[in-house]
């Protein structure tokens, strides 16, 4: 096991390497100076020269990419162009109702989507199923942003039931913390249910399938048992695997949804340094996404120990 | 352990039973309170430094925090602010200013005149007007604590224009801070306005907080533009930065916020319906559009083209499909912007006769247009320029104009506006924007009147003679001699054609009822003596 732990390191670091290369790359391919950007309309040629050269943008770009990525090991993301704040501060700042928002709408998912999903092959080819399965393709056809305007205006201003946006941290109150939560985690759980409800089904349907649950129903196991504890089990290693890749698309959604929202995480962090140019924003928040993403990956290829002893094992 | 559980239960299902007996209680709770003010401004407060960017909403911050040396009242005439006595020597070379009593900053230290100097001194380095005045500056000595100034070494007509005026106003900081490199931003933010920038409960790119200055000693004259009495009447002022229009929007209506102040325009008739709503022009004169050409590269390389655009634009088509409520919009064909007092009517033949593509045609021929593709800059997450820039593109396709837009967002126009090698390398040929009219209104505040080539504004034009009225206009003493010296650029300004109008609109702001006492200040919008009901 240990082994395919250090193994799976090795293999991160080398992904995170490259992923800090595309980053760096796709920065200093896009058109403009951020000398330029930085030193305004009004700045003269020597201002704007004197900013790049204090920023390093002169050197070399092999030079700039080794400065950037060892200072990056060492947790120095930079400083934001045009705040001067350290980016690993803003991150740091922002990262709480991100890990908030994403957290709620796991939970939340997961208890629907699993319910669902097992609800749906336990009764194939009803109308319980088929039900099931057109809610799951509408939360998949309706963008996050439509949802979220359809909530804030039957919950928000019609039944005045919770905040229309913001963010309360959780030290301020737990209650206050999950009202500005609810919406936005509903409005970004929608497609994250409907994919983990349609993946539960088929991998249910497949187990239900299986010779020992004919045996587990012949030897009179309760039905609720059969399903639960001999069904979903063995079907749990696509949902995980599911639940893992779902990650990237809560990312994707975490963004829409914290600008919709009015929620100051890390995604609103990364739109608006995109629509500023602030380069080591942009390019600190893409790397730590892709080591969540890359970690949330090794901890889903870990968990099949757990699920399935056999792989363990090997 | 049973009893907590049965607790939990209970809550859990009180909560499930009575929702909408709970959350009315609640959603009052989510207002902002009557000693806070919540605003949701243009744009995110990128910077803190008024000198080291232009930007119009670091301004509005700084408004805040700083104070200046003169103001300029509702009649654009500059008055003593920071200054109380001021005099000017007989041969109008000496200015001497003297500091009102009691100037103090946040930190407590009182303003002194080298605090006033060093803000001065750092912000000429920067500003386009404060760059002229300083042509002309031999010296700036202080005399004392509170008095100091100013010395030419020729006669200058605007020099308390310059010192007074609202837009990348001379905010006065700290001798400490004053002294940092312009090119590099300050980091401490001390000033001696009505309020004081609270950087602990200030979240970056989300919420920027401002608390009254106590120590605050605002002047005994009715406030009248940025001149008079500056009273901070709240105790806090909240920025949220909020990216969505239609959130912002739902918190104005629910309460959440109380000031909003770009709402779309196709949301201004909505919440004229709002009784709970106010919708207010606090800028009247608004912004004025413009479409910079740009002078190095064909076609605008040649004069034709250049005047070929006059008659490509139908301003009140722009305006129209841009902002669609006319009672926000008019057409213009000042260079100086409508309502301004430079505003005038010299040479204007082309805007009397109206768009004209055949017309465009014909001239782009003469231009010896090649059929080259012609880059207009497309911001498409801006909707005004969006639709501005694909107008231009549809008339110059019916001018004969090969045409190719080049679609981003802000920022990649931004970057790419400001490359100089041809469209084909990375450059461009057109982009659209606008700007506060308030600054067309000065040859020398605006950093598109500027015609000195590469190391001018974006579009990079040349024009001597421009450029030695630029030069007569600071000189000139009183306003009708400056109002004379625009007519004539104005005459010269449109047969070389800097760049071509789309148009001048008003943005309209929106805010709770309940709240009043907003002053009418071009550039700026400031939030001392606005109360809550």
């Amino acid at each position: 096991m240990l082994r395919v732990i250090f193994s799976r390191i090795g293999s991160i670091a080398i992904v995170m390497l490259l992923v800090a290369l595309m980053v760096f790359s796709l920065i200093h391919m896009a058109p403009g100076d951020p000398a330029a950007i930085i030193a305004g309309d009004n700045a003269s040629s020597e201002q704007i020269a004197s900013i790049r050269e204090r920023l390093g943008l002169s050197d070399p770009l092999p030079l700039q990419f080794f400065r950037w990525s060892f200072a990056a090991i060492r947790g120095d993301l930079g400083v934001s162009i045009f705040s001067g704040v350290p980016v690993f501060g803003l991150i740091r700042e922002r990262i709480e109702p991100t890990v908030s928002l994403t957290a709620i709408t796991i939970i939340i998912a997961l208890m629907i989507a699993v319910a669902a999903g097992v609800l749906a092959a336990a009764n194939a080819g009803t109308w319980i199923d088929r039900a099931v399965m057109a809610l799951s393709i509408l939360g998949f056809s309706a963008p996050i942003f439509v949802v979220g305007y359809v909530l804030i205006y039957v919950f928000a201003i019609q039944l005045k039931w919770f905040p229309v946006q913001g963010y309360t941290p959780l030290g301020a109150g737990a209650l206050d913390w999950l009202r500005h939560l609810v919406l936005p985690a509903l409005s970004l759980g929608l497609a994250y249910v409907a994919l983990i409800a349609r993946i539960t089904r088929t991998a249910m349907l497949d187990v239900l399938a299986e010779d020992y649950i004919r045996t587990a129903k012949a030897k009179g196991v309760a039905p609720h048992r059969v399903l639960i504890k001999h069904a979903l089990r063995n079907a749990g290693i696509p949902i995980v695997t599911i639940v893992g890749i779902g990650v990237a698309l809560l990312i994707g959604g975490v963004v829409i949804t914290e600008s919709v929202f009015n929620i100051p995480g890390v995604g609103r962090l990364v739109v608006d340094a995109i629509s500023k140019r602030d380069y080591p924003i942009i390019q600190g928040v893409t790397l730590v996404f892709s080591a969540v993403y890359v970690l949330i990956n090794l901890m889903v290829d870990l968990s099949y120990g757990l699920i399935d002893p056999r792989i363990g094992r090997q | 352990m049973s009893a907590s559980r049965r607790r939990f239960l209970q809550g859990v299902t009180a909560a499930a039973l009575f929702p909408s007996q709970l959350p009315r209680a609640r959603a009052q709770g989510y207002a902002a309170s009557k000693r806070t003010l919540k605003a949701v401004m243009q744009a995110d407060l990128r910077s803190f430094d008024p000198v080291w960017t232009t930007a119009t909403i670091t301004g509005s911050h700084a408004a805040l925090v700083y104070d200046t040396l003169f103001g300029l009242d509702e009649q654009q005439a500059p008055k003593g602010q920071m200054v109380g006595r001021y005099g000017v020597s007989d041969d109008k070379l000496t200015y001497t200013f003297e500091l009102r009593d009691g100037l103090r900053f946040s930190d407590g230290s009182p303003v002194t005149s080298a605090d006033c100097v060093a803000s001065m001194r750092r912000w000429a380095a920067r500003d386009l007007a404060g760059q002229v005045l300083f042509q002309t500056v031999a010296d700036t000595p202080t005399r004392d604590d509170k008095t100091f100034q100013i010395v030419l070494r020729e006669r200058y007509g605007l020099v308390l224009d310059t010192l007074g005026k609202t837009s990348n106003s001379l905010w006065i900081m700290r001798k400490k801070e004053a002294e940092t490199d312009p090119t590099q931003q300050i980091t401490e933010i001390i000033g001696s306005g009505p309020f004081v920038f609270n950087r602990n409960a200030t979240k970056m790119g989300a919420t920027y907080v401002y608390d009254r200055n106590e120590a605050y000693r605002p002047r005994g004259e009715a406030p009248s533009g940025t001149t008079g009495a500056k009273i901070a009447k709240l105790d806090r002022i909240v920025w949220e930065n909020m990216a969505d229009e239609q959130t912002a929007i739902a918190a104005l209506q629910a309460g959440e916020i109380d000031f909003y102040e770009t709402p779309p325009i196709e949301f201004v008739d909505q919440l004229e319906t709002d009784p709970g709503v106010k919708i207010d022009v606090l800028n009247k004169l608004g912004n004025l559009g413009f479409i910079r050409l740009n002078w190095l590269h064909p076609p605008f390389n040649n004069q034709k083209a250049r005047e070929a655009m006059l008659y490509v634009v139908n301003q009140a088509d722009v305006m129209k499909a841009a902002f669609g409520n006319e009672k926000y919009f008019r057409t213009c064909s000042s260079l100086f912007g409508c309502g301004t007092n430079m505003e005038n009517h010299e040479n204007v033949g082309w805007f009397e006769h109206g768009q004209d593509l055949k017309r465009a045609a014909t001239l782009f021929k003469e231009a010896g247009y090649d059929g080259r593709p012609v880059v207009i800059l497309q911001p498409t997450n801006l909707a005004p320029l969006n639709t501005t820039a694909q107008l231009v593109a549809e008339w110059l396709k019916q001018s004969g104009i090969n045409v190719q837009l080049a679609a981003s967002d802000w920022g990649g126009v931004v970057a790419r506006r400001a490359v100089q090698a041809p469209p084909e390398q990375g450059g461009w040929n057109i982009f659209a924007s606008w700007n506060p009219t308030s600054t067309f209104a000065s040859p020398i505040s605006f950093p598109g009147h500027a015609a000195n080539g590469t190391k001018g504004f974006i579009g990079w034009p040349e024009n001597a003679e421009w450029e030695a009225s630029r030069r007569a206009w600071t000189r000139a003493e009183t306003l009708s001699e400056r109002q004379e010296i625009a007519k004539k650029m104005q005459a010269n300004g449109w047969n070389f054609v800097p760049e071509t109008l789309t148009g001048q609109f008003v943005a309209p702001v929106a805010y709770r009822a309940n709240i009043k006492g907003f002053l009418r200040i071009p550039d700026l919008i400031p939030f001392w003596n606005v109360e809550k009901a």
